[in-house]
């Protein structure tokens, strides 16, 4: 039911007001700026540049190995939390016992600060006095480089994404797996579907509309990751591990290129429409599908 | 029981399963909570699992900690709190009232007064810049007047062109948060700066930080409350109007009340973003309103590896969050978040 009365303006105003206020500027400044050549330090006059930026920075191959990196973490770091995450999911909803503690303890991770979570990740894969070492040394290999060589340290990094993010997933999930209506099941009972059969035949297609909420949420936060980069390895070694927000930091804090990154930045917009657009164009068939 | 519960072999794999997981969530908590508790010398020689075993507790981090060598904690964790609370309860107040509009009232937005708005205040900006020779802050205040004014006045006429509704504006709202939080945390801090320099002073300052959280957070706060308002009953609302009872009193008197738990659960999320957020924190504030996850982060780069301080410092951070991570699996199990996704 819709009705119309003019105290709308009234309920919805407050919150355009001030998303519009915060969004209009930095958007206005990014795009200008992202046009001229500007720099903090030393201070040189903005000039006009056109794509001068956009250019350079698609020639650039740090560009691409930075976004090449991010797309990994990403993508690995949210396949794990969605296959897991649905696996707990599932659990939880067929009362495994104990569900309760479960309940509570899956969701902690999830609220700690990212900041605090890279700390402690830190100290766990110290080579030397960490517990991680420890274990791998009763193993048979001691001192591991876990944050000192690239592909360790872009595994310890996707682990700690893993850790934090997957709660999220299950909540959602879980949500969504209540919702689902017993009768089914229960005809899918009396047929003598197995379990199996029943996953992948109403399970799976009554959860996909959700899954692809869930999973489109955590790639677009994902593509974010900037904090837990820059404690753990602070995108070294090298620039092995630097992810695109930390690239776009290390450009505009440190150089203070600012219209470099304002270009760099928007590249990063586009790609991530472009990802999400393409992800929403492949899964459409299939959701239209099971409608 | 029911008839999705499992049976048999399977419900003791799913146990081994979720415990095994449990195992993984659990473990680098209680690795923090252990290291608080031990001696400068009993990190460095090694790791040790178990309290009062393999090595002896020492209270030496928290005394640090909490008589202040080790920062402004107290000012910190008050600052934290005081931003947390108000952003979220600012946030879904605002949020909630917005959400409520799109879901029971139709919005027509004309494609061209989006545009119109954007146009003139990009070329406002551009014009008064570089043109009038004004400074960033006064162009920019009088560009996005000029371009507000401008679409409200063009939405009484009638423009052709498609029109956007109310899908289109919650769109609009959710896509805030895929813009790169980088650049928007520094422009936001190069706007805050502008704003000083004609009298009010924003960074480092209480309104300011919280301005900043409540725009960033109305987003989630929509997305989540729109689909709480839709999962209520209209019946209800609707016998109210019949009896002639004004919106606001439908919506605070009825409305807020039926959407409690949806309200709370909203605020924490709110509440878990705001009080872990870091960029923002580190750009807006210097000292004063500086938050805790600024001073965790600070404590590994002034004084190098020192885990048993670092551990007591993050702990701090991570306490309320644990408490509030119990109340919300209580309303999550009675399910109360079930009508947040559909």
């Amino acid at each position: 039911m819709t009705r119309n009365d003019p105290i709308k303006h009234v309920f919805i105003w407050p919150a355009l007001l001030i998303v519009l206020v915060i969004s209009i500027f930095p958007l206005i400044y990014s795009l200008t700026t992202s046009f001229m050549s500007l720099r903090l330090v030393p201070p040189i006059p903005p000039r006009f540049v056109g794509f001068g930026n956009y250019a350079e920075l698609l020639q650039n191959p740090r560009f691409w190995h930075v976004a090449w990196t991010t797309s990994v973490i990403a993508f690995i770091a949210v396949a794990l939390q969605y296959v897991i995450g649905f696996a707990v999911a599932l659990a939880l909803n067929a009362r495994v016992p104990g569900e309760g503690i479960f309940r509570v303890g899956f969701l902690l991770p999830m609220l700690v600060a990212p900041v605090a979570v890279a700390l402690i990740a830190r100290q766990i894969l110290n080579p030397t006095m960490g517990p991680l070492n420890e274990f791998m040394t009763v193993l048979g290999f001691s001192n591991l480089p876990f944050l000192t060589q690239t592909k360790w340290a872009i595994g310890a990094i996707i682990s700690v994404e893993v850790w934090q993010w997957t709660p999220f997933v299950i909540l959602m999930l879980l949500a969504g797996l209540q919702t689902l209506p017993d009768d089914v099941y229960e005809a899918a009972a009396l047929e003598n579907a197995s379990p199996w059969q029943q996953f992948w035949g109403i399970t799976f297609p009554m959860m996909l509309p959700i899954s692809v909420a869930v999973v489109f949420i955590r790639l677009i936060e994902s593509y974010k990751i900037m904090d837990t980069v820059f404690v753990m390895t602070g995108g070294g070694p090298g620039i092995s591990t630097e992810t695109l927000t930390l690239f776009a930091y290390q450009e505009g804090f440190k150089k203070f290129n600012l219209g470099y990154t304002s270009a760099l930045s928007f590249l990063f917009l586009i790609f991530i429409t472009i990802i999400g657009v393409v992800y929403l164009a492949i899964l459409k068939p299939y959701l239209e599908k099971h409608k | 029981m029911s008839v999705r519960a499992l049976k048999g072999n399977g419900r003791w794999w799913a146990l081994a399963g979720c415990l095994l997981w449990l195992a993984f969530t659990f473990f680098p908590l209680y690795w923090v909570a252990i290291t608080s508790f031990k001696s400068p010398l009993g990190v460095v020689g090694g790791p040790t699992f178990i309290p009062f075993v393999d090595f002896e507790p020492s209270l030496s981090a928290w005394n640090e900690l909490l008589s202040g060598q080790r920062g402004q904690f107290y000012n910190t964790f008050i600052a934290s709190t005081i931003v947390g609370l108000s952003a979220s309860l600012l946030a879904t107040a605002i949020g909630s009232m917005a959400a409520y509009a799109l879901v029971r009232f139709d919005f027509e937005l004309k494609l061209l007064t989006a545009l119109l708005f954007v146009i003139v205040a990009f070329g406002g900006y551009l014009i008064g810049y570089n043109l009038l020779g004004l400074r960033q802050g006064p162009s920019l205040v009088y560009a996005f007047v000029a371009a507000l004014t401008l679409a409200v006045g063009s939405s009484r006429v009638r423009l052709p062109g498609p029109v956007l509704g109310n899908s289109d504006i919650v769109f609009w709202f959710v896509s805030q948060r895929m813009f790169p939080p980088i650049v928007a945390a520094f422009a936001l801090f190069l706007m805050y700066t502008e704003i000083g320099k004609m009298g009010f002073k924003l960074v480092d300052t209480y309104i300011g930080l919280t301005f900043a959280y409540v725009a960033f957070s109305l987003p989630i706060v929509i997305w989540l409350m729109r689909d709480f308002f839709e999962a209520l009953p209209v019946e209800v609302e609707e016998a109210a109007m019949v009896d002639n009872v004004p919106t606001w009193r439908i919506f605070f008197g009825i409305v807020l009340p039926m959407s409690k738990p949806g309200l709370i659960a909203t605020f924490m999320i709110t509440l878990a973003f705001v009080w872990n957020e870091f960029l923002f924190a580190l750009f807006l504030t210097s000292s004063r309103w500086q938050t805790l996850p600024i001073l965790v982060a600070g404590q590994n780069s002034q004084r190098g590896d020192e885990w048993w301080a670092i551990s007591a410092a993050a702990l701090v951070a991570i306490i309320p969050m644990v408490i509030m991570a119990g109340i919300l699996s209580r309303l999550m199990r009675s399910g109360l978040l079930l009508g947040a996704i559909k």
